[in-house]
Formats: structure tokens, C-alpha cells, sequence
């Protein structure tokens, strides 16, 4: 299992943990590269479908990064988004997906460090669970590895 | 038609491609369905770069670009620019992949940044064919201005937009504009004097018709987008109107003193001040603060902490004209009240309350009630019958009378007074005093009638008929309550009220030889103390609870135990014991506490069996008291409570009967003299309006929403402040006073009531005493101002906020706030100006009283990066320590003659601006010590020589050198509220704390919220000419909006598929923004394209896919993560 990368999507709000990710790339902070970003507005905006969509398409997990309470740029936002991944962890539970799989995590602009120790961790803690059970090639690659091995 | 892509991916030098082989993506691009042309280019953001893509999109017929490179938050509008150039609609065709901050530099390894590349590049090509054509909205610009700070960067600021023809806001926080520039004394490299290079500044933001210049004012709230920001400020009230001249007759005037926050509290100001004398606007300031609590908890309202100042500085007449605004009878207080003004004194939290009922019989004493002054008010021709004379009919005469009307007291009794003069003993209140105060009230024009009993000789009715206007029932509580027990009613069992009343007015000297009072409240305590005076041997007092619960006040329970009465506590009576009718005992039952009761205080429960007789000739009951109703429902029906009392509206204070009020014992049962008064002011005020017809303005009030409570904002109680004894009066020994109704308390010394008042806090700020009103010749001075709210429209803003000092006293090492000498940079700044403490002296600070100054330095330490350049505190570097160190270094030398020692401990020497390092030479060859290391510890011997222990790491060795004083070169810090600013402004905090430009090197000023740029040192430590220049570059970057007069919003916002919609509304109670209406004919919700701010919580959410938001759609992000992950 130790050469095991998982993929992960990460829906970044465009003020502050987007930002974060730059800062992280302007302070040299390298982290693993399994982690992959695309640019939203605000966590608020993060459709769920976003998030079951990437699960289908066989990512090992999603993490949504939004300001810090309070800090938002659009007043709220990120507490709406807080409501929606609780609601979600559960759903996805019911289908076989770990909680631990979705990370919500509020990164501010400022905090680069964060966003490596975050990426860091959450790419460690992955490894560790495996692939998702809908993360297709990973399962095939791990079932001829087995026969093999067999 | 079928797409044609172009991709391109940029190198930046080697940036990108020491990681990410950029040929291997381009060629894995090319691969791609739909990409017509594949390239890499070494800088794709130059003008070859951008116009390779121009070219390629006629050349090639492209529909879309992407390009990989730096993040989009950089160069993203660069390339829609040239996609635009080129033809296309930049929304439409363009996107842009981060391969640099999210790839080349996070990603150690080649290969897996060259994956990571082709697979967020992939994901980008996916993406580009679902964008949309969008067009920008355009919005005109309101052409004004925000600045917000008065610093130097602010004014400069202000300035430069108000030259230019358009507005300017300048907010300011402080009284007064200037900044920290304007409290340093010289400015280097070329010295000089900041106040000659920055008040005429400061006159130009206050003169300048262009510059809509608000000081002491904050920006409470912000909202709008770019060119049309709606801004609202709270002018906070300043209590002196623009109309002040700045002669500074008030603050002469002024008892209130704090330390100047100016002048970093080197100085003493007063309550009303000016912040230094080049001040602008000239304008005086008074500092209130959150009412004081000795205020809040004066029943009546007193302006207490007014009064405690008059008695310190020796004016007793206003003290006492202070008083008689709320208190008609002052000497009668100051010995009787229970003032719950001294248990909520913040003193004590220092050692021990202010003696505030002493101060104001001191001040009664001392003072003259015929100067009192009365306004001056026109006769009103309305009669109102008042009935009683205690406390609160008096109070209701007096301030009716003041008002204009023409009160008549009746009163059943020969003389006038109430339960103040039956119920009182004289040994507490003297009737000499008693009827002074009380002919003063009847002087000013008040009707007395004695002997006049309502319901023998008068009733309400006759009164109405009389043609009084209103009435007023002051009749009090004087029934006695019985205690229900046997044998009650025989002969030597007399209740307190009458025996009190007997012996106060006859003193017939009623006591028998034993005697036991029933009660633990003042009633009791009178009682037993009169009883000791009035022939009796032993007198006792029988109590139910324990001394703690006891209601009578302390000194009245150890006045007792000191002229000999016993206490039998935790003792219930149970049985008067009697011989022909005669009492010649009481028996009592032993109580135990047990459960708190309604009242809070523990219910004593009897202990069964443990009866007991007290043996006595004479009982006297003082356990209540209750109104007595007959004589007023003789002829009138009128609504009691269960209690006996009027019933009343608890506003109004009006009865069951329209025009007949009532308070004090009346209404509230047995209380004290200071909560009648209150009842008597809510009478008067009632009674006022109901005689002006205007009883409605009470429900206006009971409608107005209760005002918001904010935080307190008492001043801070004083550190290491000496503790002080209370001050005592003097009593007459117990052994003399046991056999007479002389005055038992003396009062207090004059000096000791000064020096008791000197201990006032002032908690709250301003104490109100208004010398400064009647001293103001301009009349500027009025102490109702409130503040005020304003709304202003500004098309952009410049955030000018600057910094604070760091506090280097959890620096333990350096003593500072321990070591007199040991100073600050700003303090040593303001000992150097001429305007500061010492008027530019440089000056050893006294060892035991911080606001005195002695003898200059013979020698000094200056230590550098206090807090900069360290992990403890701040990473970064100031900037501006080094070249401070050294002109302090100059002006030590300057101003204290060149043999003064000078060292310098300093890191490493940043002399980087312009004259910088010749100034650096110059100060170096005046002899100054220059000591490469940091300093470990500052220690300080008796005599206030200190002792700086360092290293030299330049020679490698210890340097231990003793000096007069050392100055800490401390850090520049983000202001403390930078987080409330970021929030207002919706802009972002560096990981420094300062506040972030849009980029480090290309936008210094800008901020990710359009419109909203920055000045100063809020961005980054600064010193001047950085910050000027600053300052100008946001200036301008406001004006280019203002004179272009439009701007264009970016397109990326919600719409609301009318096909879609099904009307839930759900995504209306989710905008932040309220930018969603309901169409009711439609049955859908519809986007305010203006209101919008494109957060999306509106698409996230909606059930039925109908919510988007431009340039995210579901299609747009959905290709995006199927190129993220599938192949």
C-alpha cells in the first residue's frame, strides 16, 4: 500500500485559502503534490454535487478551504458552508464513503504554513485509510498486485 | 462549431521550468482534442509573450486560450487583455492554470511537478470550452473620496485628491489629525522638525474646502462595491461644538485629571483638552467614558463623582449646587443615606471605597444653600397639592418649584419633615439641620401647611375642588406591623415608629429599665439606640437571622454594640410574658438558617424545644411598617396593592385616579430616604407632563428600543497606586454620647475629605461638574451632545490606518514600566519635543514620581529591535529603528552636551534610504558608541543607576556599562484592531499582521476589494518619505477612478434560470446581500445584478439547479474535476 497516492481535489475560496496556496508557492513551502486545486469564489459556493461529482470520478478525498469565521469576504459564506459539509459527511457516510475524507478547514490568506501542514496531513492520513472503494484504478492495481503477489 | 484551442506555458525564466519540463506538457497540450497549438514561451506575461497569443488567435481562427503559468490572482487580467485584444471575449475564451505557485515552487520533484502540471492543465482545457461570453456591467464612480487615518500618509492623501478637484473624507479616530509623525520631535536624515513639516499639513486637511475633514469620528460600517461604496461613520460626541475658540478657559477650570495619551502619558490633561496645542481642528475634547458607577448607583441620580471633585479641589458651593440638582436635601444625606454609591465605588477595588456620604455632608456643611442657584424659569400658573413633607413630598415641592409650578405642601404634623424628623433620631440628624434644608426648599416659593390631616381636614376631593391642578401622595408607611404573637397588646409593649416619634419630638424620656427591640433593620437599630439614650439599662436586640442578613447598615449596628446593646440573633419571639398585664418578659425561640427565601437571604427556621424568655419591663417591635389608606379611601376609590401601598404605574407613578400621583414608603413600603427622592423625581417629571398634556411622551419612551449595552469603558483602575486609608470622621465617645442626642458623628476634616476625594478614579471620565460650561465665553460647551450617526457615498477608499508601538513591558529583561528610566521611542520622542512634558529637555525621569523630570543624562543606552527581528515577537524589521537610534544618538549629543555617553546596541545597521547612511557617518564621527550584539537584561540599583549587560559579538566579549537611562528602539505593529479593519473593508491581513497588498511588488497599494487601496505603515513598517510617497500612489490610484467616472464590475455573479426556478425563495434567506427579489407573478427569484457580489451561496444551495453563478456553473466545474481526475 506505501506507494499509494491518493488524489485529492481541494475547492479553495479565492480570498483567503486560494490565496494561502499562493502564499505556500511565494514561500517555497513544498508539499505533496497529490493535492490539486481549482479556484472558487467563496467555500460557500461549493456545490455539493462538487463534492459527491469528484467522489464518483474516484477521488480519495476533497478538501474545502474557506476563511476563517468572521473573515469571510461575502459576510457568511463560510458558515454556510460549515452546515453543508456536516450534512454531507453524513450522506457520504451512507454510501460507504469515510468521513475523514472530506476535510473542511478554514486557511486564511496569511497562513501558507497551514495550507502545506494541511495538504501534508491530510495526504499522510489518506495513505494510511487506502483508496476510496469508488476510486476504480487504484482497486484494480491493488487487486492484480494482489493476485500477484498471490 | 468545433473549438480551437490554444494553450501556452510560460517558463517565467526558469521559475516554472526547473520543475515542470514545459516542452513535455506543451506537447502532451497539443494531444489534446480541440488544441490547435501548443507552445511554450520563456515570459508569457511580457509583450512578445502576450502578443504571440494575439497573433495566434487570428493566425490560427482560435476560440479559446489557456494559459499555465503564475497564479491567476496575478496575471489573469493581463492575459484577458490580450484575449481581448486579439478579439474574443476574455471570459469566453480565456482561463488560466497556476503551475508556478501550485506546482514548480510547492513540488521538490520533477516528475511529480510535471504530473501535477499536465493533470491541472488538463483539467484547465476541459474547463475552457463550457465558459460563457460575459459581459463586465458598468457603473459610474461616485467621485469622492475615503481616507481613513489622519496619520501623515491619511492627510497626504487627503490632500492630494482634494488638489485635484475632487472630495476627500479624511476619518480620524483622535481629537485631533497628525499621527505618530506628529509626535516625534525631528525627523531624519536631515532633522527636521516634524511639526514644521507636518502642522501645515495639518492646516491644509482642516482648511481645505475640498477636504470633508472628521476627527474623532470611526467608520462603523461599509458596504457597495467599487465607485459606489456606501459608508457610514459614527461622529463620536466630542461635547464641545465648533464654535470653540481653544483658549483653554475651560480646561483651566477642569478638576479632572488623566495622563495625555499624546504624550504617551508623560503629562497629565484634563478631562476636557486639547491633545497638544497645534492641535487641528482647535477644538477641545471632553472625555467621557461609561457613566460612573457611583453615578449609575445613586438611586436618585446624584452627580456623585461631580461632587467628590468639587470637594477636592476645595469648591464646596458647586459641590453643593451639584448636589441640590438631584438631592433638595444634602445635609439630611450625607448623614442618613445607606449609600449603595460606596459599595459600588471601583476604589475599593484598590483599597478601600471613597468615603462619598462623608464628602457630601462635608460639602453641605461647608457651602451655602441660599447660593444655590435656581434657573431662572417663567411662572407657570398650575397648583399642585402635595401631601406629606418627608423626603419625597419635599423632593416633589422642590424641583416642581424650580420648574415653574406652584406646590402646597400639607402636612398632618405641627412641623415638617416626615419620617426625617419622627422616625430619625436626632443623635444622627440634627433638627437644626433638618430645618434649614427645609426652609431653603420652602424659600424658593413653596406653600407649607401644617396640621392639616388628609381625611380630617381636607380630602382629595376637596382638593380637586380647591382647584389644584394635580395632587401628590406623599403620605409614607407609619402604621406599624404587628408581630401577631400573644399578649401583644399589654401594657410596656410599644412599637418603634411611635416610640421613636415620641422621643424625637417629646423625648419624655420613655425607656424602661429593660428593654428589647424586635428587628434587625435601621428602624431597630434607631430604636435601641434611642431607648439607651432614653433611660433604659440594658437595652437588646432580638433578630431572627444572623448578623450577616441583618438590613440595618453597619456603622448603625457597631454605633449600637458600642453604647452597650446586646444582639440575640438567629432568635424569633415567640410569646410576650406578662404579670397584670404588664411585660415583664419575652419568650423566644432559637432559629436555625435555611433555604434562601424571595428576598435572597437564608429563611430562619425554629429549632424545636429551645425556647427561652428574655425577661423585660418593655418590648418595642420594629419589624415594618405599612401605609395607612383610610383617610384617602375615605372619599375615594383607589387601587391598593396586597401590600396596602398605591398602586401605580411604574413609569408615570400615577395612580388608579387620573392626576393623582404617589411615591416613597406610600408606594414602595418601608425604604430609605434616597429611594423616596428617586420616586419624587419620576413624580416630578410625570407631573410635569401631565400638566403640559404631554403624558403620551411616556409611551413613546416604553416603545423606544432599549439602548444597545456596550461594553464598560470605565478608566482603567491606576497600577501601583499607593494605598490610602479611608478616611474617617470623628465619633463623640460611646461613653459620652450614651446619655444625650447629640450629634454622633462629627464629620469629616477639610483635609481629610480632600485627600479621601483625591482618591476618586473618575471613573468616568468627564465628572460633570460643568465649570467648564459656565466658564466657556464662546458657549461651546454643552454636555447632552450624543453621537451621531452619518451616511456618506465615496467612490473609493484609502485605508491609512497605521500602527501601534509595541508595549515592551512583557519584556521582563528590560525593566521597562519598572526602571524610571528606562524610556520607549515614543517617549523619548516626546520628552525631545517641544511641546511634550519637558518642552524638549532631555531629562532623567524622577525615581518616585513618573510625571517629573530632573536633571539630562550623563550617559544613555539606546537599544535597537525591541521586538523587530525577533522570534518571540516580530520576524520582520521596523525600518525605521536604526535611523531613529541614530538621531536620538545626535540629539543626546545636541542637547546634552557632547560629553554625554551614547551607546548603541544594534543588530546589524540599516541605513537604506537616501542620506541615510551620510547621516549614520555624521552621528558616528559625533563620538557615539556603536556596540554590535543585543542587550540581555537592564537592571536598576537605589539610586537609579542602571546597569546594561550585553554582548559585543563584534570583539566577542561581555559589555557591562552603566548609564542615567536607556531608550527601547520598539517595534512597529499592526494596530490592534487591524482584524475589525480587515472585516469592514473586506480586505486581508499578511501573515505579518499588516494588511495585504493586491501584490508585493506590481499593486503596493491596491487590495483585493476594487476600490478600497492602502497607505502607510497599516501595509508594512514605514518611515516617512516611504509612507508620503505611498500615500501619493493611492491617491492617485483613487483619483484614476474618479476621473475615468466609470468602472466595470467583473461579470462573475449569480442569475437565476426563470425556466429552471420553482420559486422556493431558499436562495432569498441565504443572500448575504439581499440582491434576491421574489417576482410574485412569475412565481421565481431574480437577481439584483448590481447588488450581487457573485459569492454563490445562492447556487450552492438551490434544490433545483436554477441558482449559477456566472463563470462557475455546475458545467464549468464539473469539467474541471472530471480533468482532475479522469483521463
Amino acid at each position: 500500500m506505501s506507494d499509494f497516492e491518493p488524489k485529492i481535489v481541494g475547492f479553495f475560496c479565492n480570498w483567503c485559502t486560494f490565496t494561502a496556496a499562493d502564499l505556500a508557492g511565494t514561500s517555497r513551502l513544498s508539499y505533496p503534490s497529490n493535492i490539486k486545486i481549482i479556484r472558487m469564489m467563496c467555500s460557500g459556493m461549493v456545490d455539493p454535487k462538487y463534492v459527491i461529482k469528484s467522489f464518483l470520478n474516484g477521488a480519495d478525498g476533497v478538501l474545502i478551504g474557506g476563511c476563517w469565521p468572521g473573515d469571510c469576504h461575502y459576510i457568511n459564506g463560510n458558515l454556510k458552508a460549515r452546515r453543508r459539509v456536516a450534512m454531507l459527511t453524513e450522506i457520504l457516510k451512507e454510501y460507504g464513503i469515510d468521513e475523514s475524507r472530506l476535510w473542511l478547514r478554514w486557511i486564511a490568506a496569511s497562513e501558507g504554513t497551514m495550507l502545506k501542514e494541511v495538504a501534508t496531513e491530510m495526504t499522510d492520513k489518506l495513505k494510511e485509510l487506502g483508496p476510496s472503494p469508488l476510486n476504480l484504478d487504484a482497486n484494480r492495481d491493488n487487486l492484480n498486485k494482489d493476485s500477484k503477489t498471490a | 462549431m468545433s473549438e480551437r484551442i490554444g494553450f501556452y506555458i510560460c517558463h517565467c525564466g526558469i521559475n516554472i521550468a526547473y520543475r515542470v519540463r514545459v516542452t513535455e506538457i506543451a506537447a502532451y497540450a497539443a494531444s489534446f482534442p480541440g488544441v490547435v497549438v501548443a507552445r511554450d514561451y520563456l515570459f508569457m506575461c511580457s509583450d512578445p509573450g502576450q502578443e504571440l497569443i494575439e497573433s495566434d488567435i487570428k493566425k490560427h481562427n482560435l476560440t479559446r486560450v489557456v494559459v499555465a503559468s503564475c497564479s491567476p490572482r496575478m496575471h489573469e487580467k493581463t492575459f484577458r487583455s490580450a484575449c481581448a485584444r486579439g478579439g474574443l471575449n476574455p471570459y469566453h475564451a480565456f482561463h488560466m492554470v497556476c503551475v508556478r505557485e501550485h506546482g514548480s515552487w510547492v513540488t521538490e520533484n520533477e516528475d511529480e511537478a510535471t504530473e501535477k502540471a499536465r493533470i491541472i492543465v488538463r483539467a484547465g482545457l476541459k474547463r475552457v470550452s463550457f465558459q460563457d461570453t460575459l459581459i463586465p456591467s458598468e457603473f459610474s464612480v461616485n467621485s469622492n473620496s475615503l481616507v481613513v487615518g489622519g496619520g501623515i500618509a491619511g492627510m497626504q492623501a487627503a490632500i492630494d485628491i482634494a488638489s485635484s478637484g475632487f472630495r476627500a473624507y479624511l476619518v480620524e479616530k483622535e481629537p485631533t489629525v497628525g499621527g505618530h509623525m506628529l509626535q516625534y520631535d525631528k525627523a531624519f536624515p536631515t532633522l527636521d522638525c516634524t511639526a514644521c513639516i507636518g502642522t501645515p499639513k495639518m492646516v491644509a486637511v482642516g482648511q481645505d474646502k475640498n477636504v470633508e475633514l472628521r476627527s474623532y469620528c470611526e467608520v462603523e460600517d461599509v458596504s457597495g462595491f467599487v465607485g459606489n461604496f456606501k459608508v457610514t461613520l459614527n461622529n463620536k460626541a466630542r461635547y464641545v461644538k465648533t464654535n470653540c475658540t481653544g483658549c483653554a478657559d475651560c480646561s483651566k477650570v477642569c478638576p479632572v485629571e488623566f495622563p495625555n495619551e499624546w504624550d504617551v502619558n508623560t503629562k497629565m490633561r484634563k478631562a476636557i483638552y486639547l491633545s497638544f496645542p497645534q492641535a487641528v481642528p482647535v477644538r477641545y475634547v471632553i472625555d467621557k467614558r461609561t457613566k460612573a458607577p457611583c453615578k449609575t448607583s445613586c438611586p436618585a441620580g446624584t452627580n456623585v463623582q461631580g461632587y467628590v471633585q468639587m470637594v477636592k479641589v476645595g469648591n464646596y458651593q458647586q459641590a453643593l449646587n451639584l448636589i441640590m440638582e438631584r438631592l433638595p436635601l444634602p445635609g439630611v444625606l450625607g448623614r442618613v443615606c445607606p449609600h449603595p454609591c460606596e459599595s459600588d465605588c471601583r476604589r475599593g477595588l484598590v483599597d478601600s471605597s471613597i468615603a462619598i456620604r462623608d464628602l457630601k455632608r462635608f460639602a453641605a456643611d461647608n457651602a451655602n444653600l441660599a447660593d444655590v442657584p435656581q434657573p431662572e424659569v417663567e411662572e407657570i400658573d398650575k397648583r399642585v397639592a402635595i401631601i406629606g413633607s418627608g423626603p419625597v413630598g419635599l423632593t416633589v415641592a422642590y424641583y416642581l418649584r424650580r420648574k415653574g409650578f406652584k406646590p402646597t405642601i400639607f402636612e398632618a404634623m405641627e412641623k415638617p419633615g416626615g419620617m426625617l424628623r419622627t422616625g430619625i433620631p436626632d443623635y444622627r440628624l440634627p433638627p437644626a439641620i433638618l430645618d434649614q434644608e427645609i426652609d431653603h426648599i420652602l424659600s424658593t416659593g413653596v406653600e407649607l401647611k401644617t396640621g392639616q390631616a388628609l381625611g380630617a381636614d381636607f380630602t382629595l376631593a376637596s382638593l380637586k375642588s380647591d382647584g389644584f391642578d394635580a395632587i401628590f401622595l406623599g403620605i409614607g408607611a407609619h402604621v406599624p406591623v404587628k408581630m401577631n404573637i400573644e399578649n401583644e397588646e399589654a401594657d410596656g409593649v410599644v412599637d418603634a415608629v411611635p416610640f421613636l416619634r415620641r422621643e424625637n419630638l417629646e423625648r419624655p424620656g420613655s425607656a424602661k429599665k429593660r428593654v428589647v427591640v424586635i428587628g434587625g433593620g435601621n428602624v431597630a437599630m434607631d430604636a435601641a439606640r434611642v431607648a439607651v439614650r432614653s433611660g433604659a439599662e440594658t437595652v437588646a436586640v432580638v433578630y431572627r437571622r444572623s448578623e450577616n442578613e441583618m438590613p440595618a447598615d453597619h456603622e448603625e449596628i457597631e454605633g449600637a454594640k458600642e453604647e452597650g446593646v446586646e444582639f440575640f440573633n438567629l432568635v424569633g419571639p415567640k410569646r410576650v410574658v406578662i404579670e397584670n398585664n404588664e411585660v415583664i418578659g419575652i419568650e423566644c425561640i432559637k432559629n436555625e438558617l435555611g433555604p434562601a427565601d424571595a428576598s435572597g437571604r437564608r429563611r430562619p427556621v425554629p429549632v424545636e424545644g429551645s425556647e427561652y424568655i428574655i425577661d423585660c419591663d418593655m418590648i418595642i417591635p420594629a419589624i415594618g411598617q405599612r401605609v395607612e389608606s383610610a383617610p384617602v379611601l375615605k372619599d375615594t376609590p383607589i387601587d391598593l396593592t396586597a401590600w396596602g401601598t398605591f398602586t401605580v404605574d411604574s413609569d408615570t407613578m400615577e395612580t388608579s385616579i387620573p392626576g393623582v400621583f404617589a411615591a416613597g414608603d406610600a408606594v414602595t413600603g418601608p425604604a430609605t430616604v434616597v429611594e423616596a427622592i428617586a420616586g419624587g423625581h419620576k413624580v416630578v417629571t410625570a407631573i410635569e407632563r401631565y400638566l403640559n398634556q404631554e403624558m403620551d411622551l411616556f409611551d413613546q419612551e416604553r416603545k423606544a428600543p432599549e439602548a444597545v449595552s456596550v461594553e464598560d469603558d470605565f478608566v482603567p483602575l491606576p497600577e501601583g497606586a499607593a494605598l490610602v486609608a479611608r478616611a474617617k470622621s470623628a465619633f463623640i465617645d460611646p461613653s459620652e454620647r450614651k446619655f444625650n442626642f447629640d450629634e454622633v458623628d462629627l464629620g469629616l476634616s477639610e483635609k481629610s475629605a480632600q485627600s479621601d476625594a483625591d482618591k476618586c478614579i473618575n471613573c468616568g471620565g468627564c465628572c460633570e461638574c460643568k465649570l467648564c460650561v459656565d466658564e466657556c465665553k464662546a458657549g461651546a460647551i454643552d454636555h447632552e451632545v450624543k453621537d451621531e450617526k452619518e451616511v456618506i457615498d465615496v467612490g473609493s477608499i484609502i485605508i491609512a490606518t497605521g500602527f501601534d508601538p509595541l508595549d515592551p513591558t512583557p519584556m521582563l529583561q528590560y525593566g521597562y514600566g519598572k526602571y524610571a528610566n528606562v524610556f520607549t521611542n515614543l517617549e523619548f520622542e516626546r520628552l525631545s519635543n517641544a511641546t511634550g512634558p519637558t518642552l524638549g529637555k532631555l531629562l532623567k525621569r524622577d525615581l518616585k514620581d513618573p510625571m517629573k523630570f530632573t536633571d539630562p543624562p550623563k550617559s544613555v543606552a539606546i537599544l535597537h529591535c525591541i521586538g523587530s527581528r525577533d522570534i518571540n515577537y516580530h520576524e520582520y524589521c521596523s525600518r525605521t529603528c536604526c535611523m531613529y537610534a541614530l538621531k536620538y544618538a545626535h540629539l543626546l549629543k545636541d542637547k546634552c552636551g557632547h560629553d554625554t555617553l551614547v551607546y548603541n546596541f544594534y543588530i546589524d545597521m540599516r541605513c537604506f534610504g537616501k542620506g541615510y547612511e551620510e547621516f549614520y557617518k555624521k552621528v558616528q564621527s559625533e563620538g557615539v558608541r556603536m556596540i554590535r550584539g543585543k542587550v540581555g537584561s537592564i537592571t536598576e540599583d537605589e539610586n537609579g543607576i542602571l546597569t546594561v549587560l550585553g554582548e559585543d559579538t563584534l570583539s566577542g566579549r561581555m559589555v557591562e556599562i552603566q548609564v542615567d537611562m536607556a531608550i527601547l528602539c520598539t517595534a512597529m505593529e499592526p494596530r490592534s484592531n487591524a482584524g475589525d479593519v480587515m472585516r469592514k473593508f473586506g480586505i486581508g491581513i499578511g501573515s505579518d499582521g499588516f494588511f495585504q497588498e493586491e501584490h508585493p511588488k506590481l499593486a503596493p497599494v491596491s487590495t483585493p476589494s476594487s476600490g478600497v487601496f492602502l497607505a502607510g505603515a497599516c501595509q508594512g513598517p514605514k518611515d516617512i518619505p516611504d509612507t508620503v510617497a505611498q500615500a501619493k500612489g493611492a491617491a492617485a490610484e483613487c483619483l484614476a477612478l474618479s476621473a475615468k467616472g466609470i468602472v466595470e464590475v467583473p461579470p462573475m455573479i449569480s442569475f437565476i434560470d426563470p425556466d429552471v426556478c420553482v420559486g422556493c425563495q431558499v436562495c432569498i434567506g441565504l443572500c448575504p446581500y439581499s440582491a434576491i427579489e421574489f417576482d410574485m407573478f412569475n412565481n421565481i427569484s431574480e437577481v439584483n445584478s448590481a447588488v450581487c457580489k457573485g459569492c454563490g451561496s445562492c447556487a450552492g444551495h438551490c434544490p433545483s439547479g436554477a441558482a449559477k453563478v456566472r463563470h462557475f456553473t455546475d458545467q464549468q466545474v464539473f469539467a474541471e474535476i472530471d480533468g482532475l481526475l479522469l483521463n
